[in-house]
């Protein structure tokens, strides 16, 4: 039976079982890794491979140029390159989380490479130091590096993204470690990487600010290795026991003696359950109880952790060791009744239409769910397609006689789909062979990214079509490694073509791509594409950036967003001589009038060449009267020196001068040129006076304070001088000497001619001044009825206002009168009487 | 009672919005950690004050300054500015740093800037080379509401930079302002915009809605049926009217700001003079609900009656007849009593104004102008005002409302008064001149005015208005329906295609536009027709529209939309949206000289 033949390649380590599964049989020809040194990437990554200059050259069969080879993990041959870098031997080699491979020279120097074997980054020194010590080893986690250097010093690159290296605290050893692992930052408690030394019989715990001595006593320590949840350390001993230790070395979880003196070559978790020991041909599996598994190589293999196993890469093959997973172990173990197993069975029966299938799932009709769960779980795990669709075919077989399980549907589905996905990467030409919970780890986004970054375009959009992700990252890297790819084809043609696949995606970024075109020396592309961008936040610093400001002012313009019109704005002033900015913004209300705004602020004498440069005159005569009553309201600003020879008047002037030189501002040249004729009158009325209390105010004012002073002439003087009106002048004057209450003066006033205006201005200035006799005076000398009446309303003469009212015929008048004078005395009494009742409360 | 308005009545959900607004300034307070000194300009701290408790930023290791000139003095190694984008309190900013520089004072700085980060803002720190000592952030703050039914975007100026100074920053801040409450409540699908800044701003917003689009699918109905932008531009003639309702002789009077008025405690029957007290006046006071739009008069008449019952109620108490459940009636009524003596006080403060001559001489003259009735009149009230030098703000507020109903004056006569202005209150005011008639509010004639026109087919003056049983938005100004109003009643009557000839005569554009519902985001019908039927929803709720006024909106018109959605068959209820809170005056004010 089939179930007998799948459990018949396990092993059994104590209690659990171990599966060694072959993904692939190697592509890459004779490939010998005995003489190579490799690179392999975590989660199904690309491997590199370089010629080991440490071992001899065969002649007959290689070139003698060493060249770096890249590889997916079946071993097709992704590219290759000549090794040519100086800097000395490589010391290290390894790929980082997002897929690049770094390389670490003797000297200290980093280079990046892509999966094109392209550099990808430029290269960078790890620092003096390290090139005068010269790098021993490294050890990378991550998106991380750390190298010892001859001197038997640390120094760090904690993120690839920003190579910054730093040197970590002097361990303070004599010798050369024996070995040496990091504890990645997110297992520490510092955040920081941690490097643990094996020094003696002891481990140095070196970071950045300070080392640590652990677990005296425990070593010698030939090989370390971590677990990959932070917290167990895989150790081999000078006499040749395996230690497992808490990192914190308070306990040791066990010990194996492995009769072997010698230190293995390689050491690695499977899982967390058990340590892969290699020695050169053999593979010895260690687990907490029982006795060690042990496997057969005569190739030379290289083990590479994952989250849920190891993978082992020998010249011929890539293979995978796992634990089976319970759901696995419960259908496939020899003589397994459990409900998962019976339910499988009886798909068998089904299938040759045995009425024991029947039997079977009466059997086990109280736990069918689990046992369908079970069979969906193992589907997910198995890299055999035709057994994850007979899994899949028994689950969902078992599901039919599930009354209600919902839960059960989406889950099918959704392993269904993942597995869809696992299989199409799965496929040699791909070549990521993730397993399920290694998929879950990584997540769909991150595989995408890995898709894209290999060219595999058409299968990641597909991916993400049908995982329902947004296909924007695909298209994006698509278009961007298209223009990268094509130069030879025409801007139109290409432009096309990239816009016959970008409109798939909705609200993806045309500036991006633009860039992009533009950084591949394609401005022409660029310009073009950046016309498809709808945002214009992105389409115009990138059009600025491209050089097409005129274009990048109208989109600004366009979209509506002063703050970019400003960022054109200041970006062509910075560019363009004064002149041809001028002529830009002139061209351009809106940036004109953002740009004045701004000048008027901050750039009042560059504003000023503005207006003049563009004709407007009367904006430079305002802004000139603007500096001229700046100074006035900070005297400060112009100290001493009198107003005549300052540069008030002389501002003013200068405006006058720019008024009439325009057409349309007549007005205003008269009005500042007697705004210059009052300041040098006010001035000299200062210091006719002696009194500063002239400069700043009005005409009229400065007329009333002549009155109020009692300086007559100075008053008549100011009046000819400005051709005050004589209605004007009987208001003033009236006002004046109201102020003052000299009476005398304003009747005599009153009887100098009839007053041009009447004699309201009388009437007004003694009601002001509640002086109700005075007032009486006038009031009946007011020609019209209406204007008497409402006079005597003011002063509170009630009869005599309704009699004029009355007079005036004016019915209105009267109604409102009545309404007003009656409402006014009954309302303020109710309010009155109102707050006593309220205040009772105590609100208040 | 509290100055932050409660939102629970509000149509839609304002409350969230606002809560949303706290938490992202306290999450700006708390990255920065330990004591801070918050410097805030003051209008922005103003608008908070509607948003946050002043105690609460305390319990955040607050110390609370104003943003001025002066430095700021503090012993917190952390200053915080929270301020709006304007170039004049970068300087301040710049110039506090370079003040701390010269005295060695070492201290992180952080500017937060409302709503956003601008260009010209950082600009003016790299020119002061202050740029690279700040940590810069956002504070994404494009709307406030100060009512249940009223949100303001804050922007104090933007009447003067649309329509002088050519700035049309704000119309951006608007648009995404709408955009971002269409990611809350739903694309709105029906848009009516008149004015040249309007449909400026329904620009943006589609602009917006194509990059960064409002999902339509997954939102369900929008809770915004239609939205009406309004250019002030369109009606200047409403604002410069003296608002007669109870909020709005409030304003005029003593100011409103920021939901609450300033007065002398002595108004308010307390004892002796000194610090202003704040009263806050929003619909949380219920009596204040109840009477805010109520024309002035009627507000009298109404307060009168309810004192009267009360006293009636007390003398009812008083005789000991009464039963247990009645004391408590008179008990419950009882707690309405500050809110009575409240709104007494400040009526009877409002009539000493009122019942002056001079308040019924300019109600006089604003209605001969509106009625276009006597030149001669008009402009010789005008002069004698200028002559007798009332305050510049009373006169320019008569002069504007007849330059723009008479479509300008005539050349003479502009002249004439404008040197007239110049000679009374001083040749600074050249610029005030300048501005006003940049903005057209104060012109040479040029050609006929259409005012009597528009007033007519609009019915812009309504004879027989009962202001106390008002069937007319009229009532608002005993006689003069708004012409904002009018169109908004347009607008969702019929659509403006009626009066498409009286538009023509209004300035700035319109559209009328439809949005949305088809799946393709980026397409925008207009829709010709008139309004079709499965606007109004069918399960008979009332439909909801925005309506916003760009350059600011009057209490006096908020009065108006609130009349207007009380009225029988009126299936729709109206959120007010405007850049400001404002009246004649303040929008005057900010056309007026400050060099």
């Amino acid at each position: 039976m089939a179930a007998v033949a799948v459990a018949a390649e396990w092993q059994l380590l104590h209690d659990r079982y171990y599966r060694k599964l072959e993904i692939y049989s190697m592509q890459w020809g004779r490939m010998d890794l005995a003489r190579h040194r490799v690179a392999c990437a975590p989660f199904g990554g690309p491997i590199a491979a370089i010629r080991d200059d440490s071992k001899i050259v065969q002649l007959y069969a290689e070139s003698a140029r060493r060249k770096l080879h890249i590889f997916n993990s079946a071993g097709v041959h992704l590219a290759s390159a000549a090794w040519d870098r100086p800097g000395g031997r490589l010391v290290g080699m390894a790929w980082t989380d997002d897929q690049s491979l770094v390389c670490v020279v003797q000297d200290g120097t980093v280079y990046r490479y892509n999966l094109r074997a392209e550099l990808s980054a430029p290269q960078f020194s790890m620092g003096k130091e390290c090139f005068e010590q010269g790098v021993v080893e490294c050890v990378f986690w991550g998106n991380g590096m750390i190298c010892l250097t001859e001197d038997r010093q640390i120094f760090c690159v904690p993120d690839f993204k920003n190579p910054k290296p730093c040197k970590l605290a002097d361990p303070g050893i004599e010798e050369y470690p024996l070995c040496v692992t990091v504890v990645e930052p997110q297992y520490t408690m510092s955040g920081n990487v941690e490097v643990l030394l094996g020094v003696g019989d002891y481990v140095l715990a070196v970071e950045e600010d300070g080392v640590q001595q652990l677990g005296i006593g425990v070593g010698p320590l030939q090989k370390m290795a971590l677990s990959h949840n932070g917290k167990y350390l895989a150790t081999f001993t000078h006499d040749g026991r395996l230690l497992v230790i808490t990192t914190d070395f308070s306990r040791i979880i066990l010990e194996y003696n492995c009769e072997s003196a010698l230190p293995p070559e390689q050491i690695a978790w499977c899982g967390l359950d058990s340590v892969l020991l290699y020695w050169d041909e053999m593979l010895l599996m260690v687990g907490p109880r029982g006795n060690p598994v042990r496997y057969l190589y005569d190739e030379p293999i290289r083990l590479i952790p994952e989250c849920d196993g190891v993978r082992i890469l020998s010249n011929s093959c890539m293979e995978l060791i796992q634990r089976v997973p319970d759901s696995t172990v419960s259908i496939f173990q020899i003589g397994s009744t459990s409900p998962a197993a019976l339910l499988y069975d009886a798909l068998d029966h089904f299938d040759r239409r045995s009425a024991k299938a029947d039997e079977n799932l009466r059997l086990i009709r109280s736990s069918l769910p689990e046992a369908v769960e079970a069979c969906i779980d193992a589907a997910g795990h198995e890299f055999d397609v035709s057994r994850q669709r007979i899994l899949l075919r028994a689950a969902s077989y078992g599901q039919a006689f599930c009354s209600h399980f919902p839960q059960d549907r989406d889950r099918f589905q959704e392993v269904c789909k993942i597995l869809r996905v696992l299989n199409v990467v799965r496929n040699h030409e791909i070549g990521i062979p993730l397993s399920i919970q290694q998929y879950k780890v990584l997540t769909a986004p991150v595989l995408i990214g890995r898709l894209v970054n290999a060219n595999h375009h058409l299968v990641a959009l597909r991916i993400s079509e049908y995982l329902n992700l947004n296909p924007e990252v695909v298209l994006m890297h698509w278009a961007c490694s298209k223009i990268t790819a094509s130069p030879a084809i025409q801007d139109a043609a290409l432009l096309e073509i990239l816009l016959d696949k970008l409109k798939l995606c909705k609200g993806i970024s045309y500036a991006a791509i633009a860039a992009h075109a533009d950084n591949t020396g394609r401005r022409k592309l660029a310009a073009l594409l950046v016309d498809h961008e709808p945002c214009s936040s992105k389409q115009v610093p990138l059009l600025l950036s491209i050089g097409e400001e005129d274009t990048g002012l109208l989109k600004a313009t366009e979209s509506g967003d002063t703050d970019l019109v400003y960022l054109v704005l200041f970006h062509i002033w910075q560019k363009k001589p004064a002149l041809d900015f001028f002529g830009t913004i002139n061209a351009r209300p809106l940036a004109r009038d953002l740009f004045i705004a701004y000048a008027r602020f901050y750039k009042h004498e560059f504003l000023k060449d503005f207006f003049l440069s563009t004709g407007r005159l009367q904006d430079v005569a305002f802004l000139l009267l603007k500096e001229s009553w700046h100074l006035e309201k900070n005297p400060m600003a112009s100290k001493g020196g009198s107003p005549l020879h300052g540069p008030r008047i002389r501002l003013i002037e200068q405006a006058q001068k720019l008024f009439s030189e325009t057409k349309e501002h007549t007005f205003e040249s008269k009005a500042a040129e007697e705004h210059a004729k009052l300041l040098r009158l006010q001035h000299e009325l200062e210091v006719s006076t002696k009194q500063a209390i002239f400069v700043g105010s009005s005409i009229s004012d400065t007329i009333r304070t002549c009155i109020v002073l009692g300086n007559h002439r100075a008053a008549m003087r100011v009046r000819a001088e400005f051709k005050v009106s004589e209605k004007r002048w009987y208001w003033l004057k009236a006002f004046a000497l109201a102020t003052v209450r000299d009476w005398d003066a304003l009747e005599k006033f009153s009887k100098e001619k009839r007053p041009p205006g009447g004699y309201k201005p009388f009437v007004e200035a003694c009601i002001d001044a509640d002086e109700k006799a005075e007032a009486l005076k006038y009031i009946p000398k007011l020609a019209e009825p209406r204007e008497r009446s409402e006079a005597y309303a003011r002063i509170g003469m009630a009869k005599e206002a309704a009699d004029a009212a009355s007079q005036a015929k004016d019915g209105e008048l009267f109604g409102r009168l009545k309404l007003t004078l009656a409402q006014n005395a009954a309302a303020s009494s109710i309010f009155d009487t109102l707050r006593d009742r309220l205040s009772f409360q105590g609100v208040y | 009672m509290a100055q932050i308005p409660n939102l629970d009545n509000a149509p839609i959900n304002l409350a969230s919005l606002r809560e949303q607004s706290q938490k992202e300034l306290l999450n700006i307070l708390r990255k920065i950690r330990g004591k801070k000194c918050l410097v805030i300009d003051p209008k922005l701290g103003g608008s908070l004050s509607l948003l946050i408790q002043t105690s609460l930023l305390k319990e955040y290791g607050v110390e609370l300054r104003h943003l001025s000139a002066e430095h700021v003095q503090t012993e917190c190694s952390k200053v915080l500015y929270l301020v709006r984008s304007q170039m004049k309190l970068m300087k301040f900013i710049s110039s506090h740093i370079q003040h701390d520089l010269s005295k060695g004072v070492q201290r992180e700085y952080f500017v937060y800037f409302v709503p956003r980060r601008t260009v010209v803002c950082e600009k003016i720190f790299e020119e002061e080379k202050v740029h690279h000592m700040l940590s810069i952030g956002e504070y994404p703050l494009y709307t406030l509401p100060l009512d249940e039914d009223v949100i303001s975007f804050e922007l104090d100026f933007a009447y003067k930079e649309c329509y002088v100074d050519g700035d049309t920053s704000s119309l951006w801040h608007v648009a995404k302002a709408i955009h971002k409450l269409e990611f809350s409540f739903g694309l709105i699908p029906n848009v009516r915009a008149k004015g040249k800044a309007s449909t400026k701003v329904v620009d943006i917003l589609n602009s917006l809605q194509v990059e960064e689009p409002v999902n339509t699918a997954d939102m369900g109905v929008p809770e915004i049926n239609t939205l009406i932008l309004l250019d002030r531009e369109v009606d200047m003639v409403t604002p410069m009217c003296c608002q007669l309702t109870y909020e709005g002789l409030l304003d005029e009077i003593l100011q409103i700001n920021n939901g609450s008025v300033e007065i002398d405690p002595t108004i308010m029957g307390g004892q002796q003079e000194g610090k202003k007290t704040k009263v806050p006046l929003n619909s949380s006071d219920k009596l204040y609900r109840e009477i805010r739009d109520l024309n002035f008069e009627v507000v009298v008449q109404v307060l009168r009656q309810k004192a009267t019952s009360m006293q009636q109620d007390y003398a009812e108490v008083k005789s000991t007849s009464q039963s247990v459940s009645g004391l408590k009636d008179f008990v419950k009524k009882l707690n309405s009593l500050p809110e009575i003596a409240r709104h007494v006080n400040l009526a009877q403060h409002l009539q000493s104004f009122t019942s002056k001559p001079s308040f019924h001489a300019r109600l006089d003259i604003e209605q001969t102008i509106l009625e276009l009735q006597n030149y001669e009149i008009c402009f010789e009230y005008i002069e004698e005002m200028i002559h007798k030098q009332e305050p510049i703000i009373n006169m320019l507020r008569l002069l504007v409302l007849f330059s723009i109903t008479n479509s300008g004056l005539p050349k003479k006569n502009f002249d004439y008064l404008r040197r007239e202005i110049l000679h009374s209150y001083g040749f600074e005011h050249m610029s005030t001149l300048y501005n006003l008639e940049k903005a057209g509010l104060f012109r040479k004639q040029e050609t006929k005015t259409n005012w009597p026109t528009i007033t007519r087919a609009l019915q812009l003056i309504v004879d027989d208005t009962d202001t106390a049983n008002p069937n007319d938005v009229s009532y608002i100004f005993s006689g003069y329906a708004p012409l904002s109003i009018r169109l908004v009643q347009h607008a969702i009557r019929s659509g403006w295609r009626s009066i498409e000839e009286i538009m023509k005569l209004l300035p700035g554009p319109h559209l009328d536009l439809k949005r949305g519902a088809s799946t393709s985001s980026s397409s925008f019908d207009i829709v010709l027709g008139a309004q079709s039927n499965h606007d109004r929803l069918m399960d008979g709720r009332r439909s909801l529209a925005l309506v916003v006024f760009i350059g600011g909106v009057t209490f006096a018109e908020i009065a108006a939309l609130r009349f207007l959605s009380s009225q029988e068959g009126m299936g729709y209820d109206f959120i007010v949206g405007t850049t400001k809170m404002v009246n004649g005056n303040t929008i005057l004010e900010t056309l007026m000289s400050n060099a």
